[in-house]
């Protein structure tokens, strides 16, 4: 136990005096690694641990995102129209939860995945409030130290959270409603409670990090925040390092995201397909993810980092 | 009233085509429980291979379609020898993951590749039909002969499941696993073959894609996304439901698409959660 708090108090601090060394390049690649992590972690939520796979998690991202550019355009203050952001997308994620937490299994999965379609269309189809296809042009913000520990506090929280949810009740409840639904709710879990509480814990987090998003990067369109690219890649991330473990979505997005950047700048073309067959093969040799490989797993479970309930 | 045909004619056309890759992606769901986010590319290769072989030798789009029929069904057989037959005995949280992982690579890597080899471009078939009027209505004939053929597909694939042996164990394999088993079916085999069917569905509808409307390489995430959109409308697994759910689809596309040109695929997709939210297993979901 001792040697895990070690090794994350080192992580920690290496990364809150990252901005010392003012290398730019390195500081956006890890804002953007952030903002990876954050969503994974965040889809894992719900999927890891309660058992539904919520492919419109991007939804509120992308809600977040877009409160916070026509709030903070419209001259409301930073700092309000950026929770602006979370809360939209928590009232988004109670609006949904009843509805949809009647569907099961892949009908859960699928029928999110429309919402996300929904989105955009809707987006695009609203230029009095969005501007539609042309895009969101928020006010120039550009401030890289506050930015970067903007996100890196995010992405800390996000799995502190994760990390107590796991050792609470409430996780304990999660663990059942994903395991047997239907005996949970026999011996008296409130079901709907718990997998609408986890989605809201999910969407707060992802409200926040679209708010974020539009900070950063000035400009949004419903391709970028709503697109199948966004809405797939944190899903595959999450899956691909270990769904249900805490630290897996992490390592998946790390993983992910080091290889694509790799693959950008060392091949002129097909990077995009080579990518394509890394998630391929790690889907097909890997399944339950990196971290549940055997030598990964004894080694993280050495310093006591991996934990699912 | 001559709009309103009009529209309507139009609609069941649009949905005819969705209906038929919606089949066959009902019919791997069913067969395989995978959700199987690659069956746009094969939609897109089959419209490939058709503006190809047209480009090249000017063939009739139709008549390539059904040259091209084989080698789509070896194409997804094999997609699934290789790719899904290693996953089947994984637990099934386990499955349904890595299943994604799979396909959704699997659909990555053609995107690319297709747009690497043969260009990013939209592409279309340059093929047309003189169009007649029958009263008031104006009919393209194009369009009509597209219809007839996917009414007979559709028909041929009925009796096809109904009344060969194939396909009767393609249905029970999809209805009882365990069952099928039990009497004899040799269940692997039949995924692999019901791949195949589903692939073959699929590129078909992209002949009509290419003649009708134009391909992309980029086009076949898109594309699943509404499939699976219509076979969760009609009910997973049910045959008849993603029928019924690929018109209902292209019926409110039209017409919204006529009144309001932008609110096409948002009606569409509003439709889609406001009937799940009704009848959360479907239309025809048991």
């Amino acid at each position: 136990m001792s040697t895990n708090r070690i090794i994350l108090g080192l992580v920690l601090l290496l990364l809150l005096i990252f901005p010392a060394f003012n290398m730019p390049y390195p500081n956006t690649f890890l804002i953007i690694l952030f903002l990876y992590i954050l969503l994974a972690q965040s889809i894992d939520l719900l999927m890891g641990y309660a058992g539904y796979i919520n492919m419109g998690h991007i939804c509120f991202f992308g809600i977040g995102a877009y409160t916070f550019g026509i709030l903070w355009n419209k001259g409301l203050h930073l700092y309000i129209s950026f929770v602006a952001g979370g809360v939209a997308a928590v009232l988004f994620a109670l609006l949904i939860s009843f509805p949809f937490f009647r569907l099961r299994g892949h009908y859960f999965a699928l029928a999110t995945f429309a919402l996300v379609k929904l989105m955009e269309h809707l987006t695009l189809n609203l230029p009095s409030l969005t501007q539609g296809s042309d895009g969101l042009m928020v006010l120039q913000g550009n401030r890289m130290i506050p930015m970067y520990y903007l996100s890196l506090f995010l992405v800390v929280a996000v799995i502190g959270v994760t990390y107590y949810i796991t050792r609470s009740r409430l996780g304990l409840a999660m663990a059942s409603v994903r395991e047997q639904e239907q005996i949970a709710s026999d011996f008296g879990v409130p079901v709907q409670r718990t997998k609408t509480t986890a989605m809201v814990i999910a969407a707060a987090f992802a409200g926040l990090m679209g708010s974020f998003y539009t900070w950063y990067t000035i400009f949004i369109n419903p391709e970028m925040v709503f697109g199948i690219e966004i809405a797939l890649m944190p899903l595959a991330m999450a899956m691909l390092g270990g769904s249900g473990v805490i630290i897996g979505p992490v390592i998946g997005a790390i993983f992910l995201f080091i290889v694509e950047e790799t693959l950008w700048t060392r091949m002129a073309y097909l990077h995009t397909a080579a990518y394509g067959l890394v998630i391929l093969l790690v889907g097909l040799f890997m399944p339950g993810g990196l971290v549940r490989l055997r030598p990964f797993r004894r080694a993280l479970m050495r310093v006591g980092l991996y934990q699912e309930i | 009233m001559e709009i309103a045909i009009q529209l309507v004619i139009a609609g069941i056309l649009q949905g005819g085509v969705y209906a038929l890759a919606a089949f066959g992606l009902s019919l791997i769901f069913g067969v395989s429980d995978v959700l199987n986010l690659a069956h746009g590319e094969f939609l897109m290769l089959g419209g490939l291979v058709t503006f190809l072989v047209f480009e090249a030798t000017g063939l009739n789009p139709f008549l390539t379609g059904l040259f091209m029929l084989p080698m789509t069904f070896f194409l997804g057989y094999m997609f699934d020898r290789l790719l899904m037959r290693p996953l089947a005995t994984k637990k099934e949280h386990v499955r349904i993951m890595s299943s994604v992982l799979v396909t959704l690579g699997a659909a990555i890597t053609i995107e690319d590749g297709i747009s690497f080899l043969f260009g990013a471009e939209e592409k279309g078939v340059d093929y047309s039909l003189p169009s007649f009027f029958w009263g008031d209505i104006y009919i393209s004939y194009l369009r009509l002969l597209a219809m007839v053929m996917i009414a007979a597909l559709t028909v041929g694939i009925h009796y096809y499941l109904k009344k060969t042996f194939t396909g009767r164990a393609l249905r029970a394999t999809a209805q009882n696993l365990r069952g099928a088993m039990l009497v004899g079916v040799d269940t692997r085999v039949i995924r692999s073959v019901t791949f195949g069917i589903g692939s073959l569905l699929a590129s078909i509808a992209g002949v009509f894609y290419v003649v009708l409307l134009s391909i992309a390489p980029d086009m076949g995430l898109s594309v699943t996304i509404k499939y699976l959109c219509i076979i969760v409308l009609g009910g997973l697994g049910s045959l008849i439901g993603s029928l019924v759910g690929g018109v209902l689809l292209g019926l409110t596309e039209s017409v919204v698409s006529y009144y309001t040109p932008h609110w096409g695929q948002t009606a569409a997709f509003l439709m889609l959660v406001g009937i799940l939210l009704i009848r959360p297993k479907g239309l025809f979901g048991k």
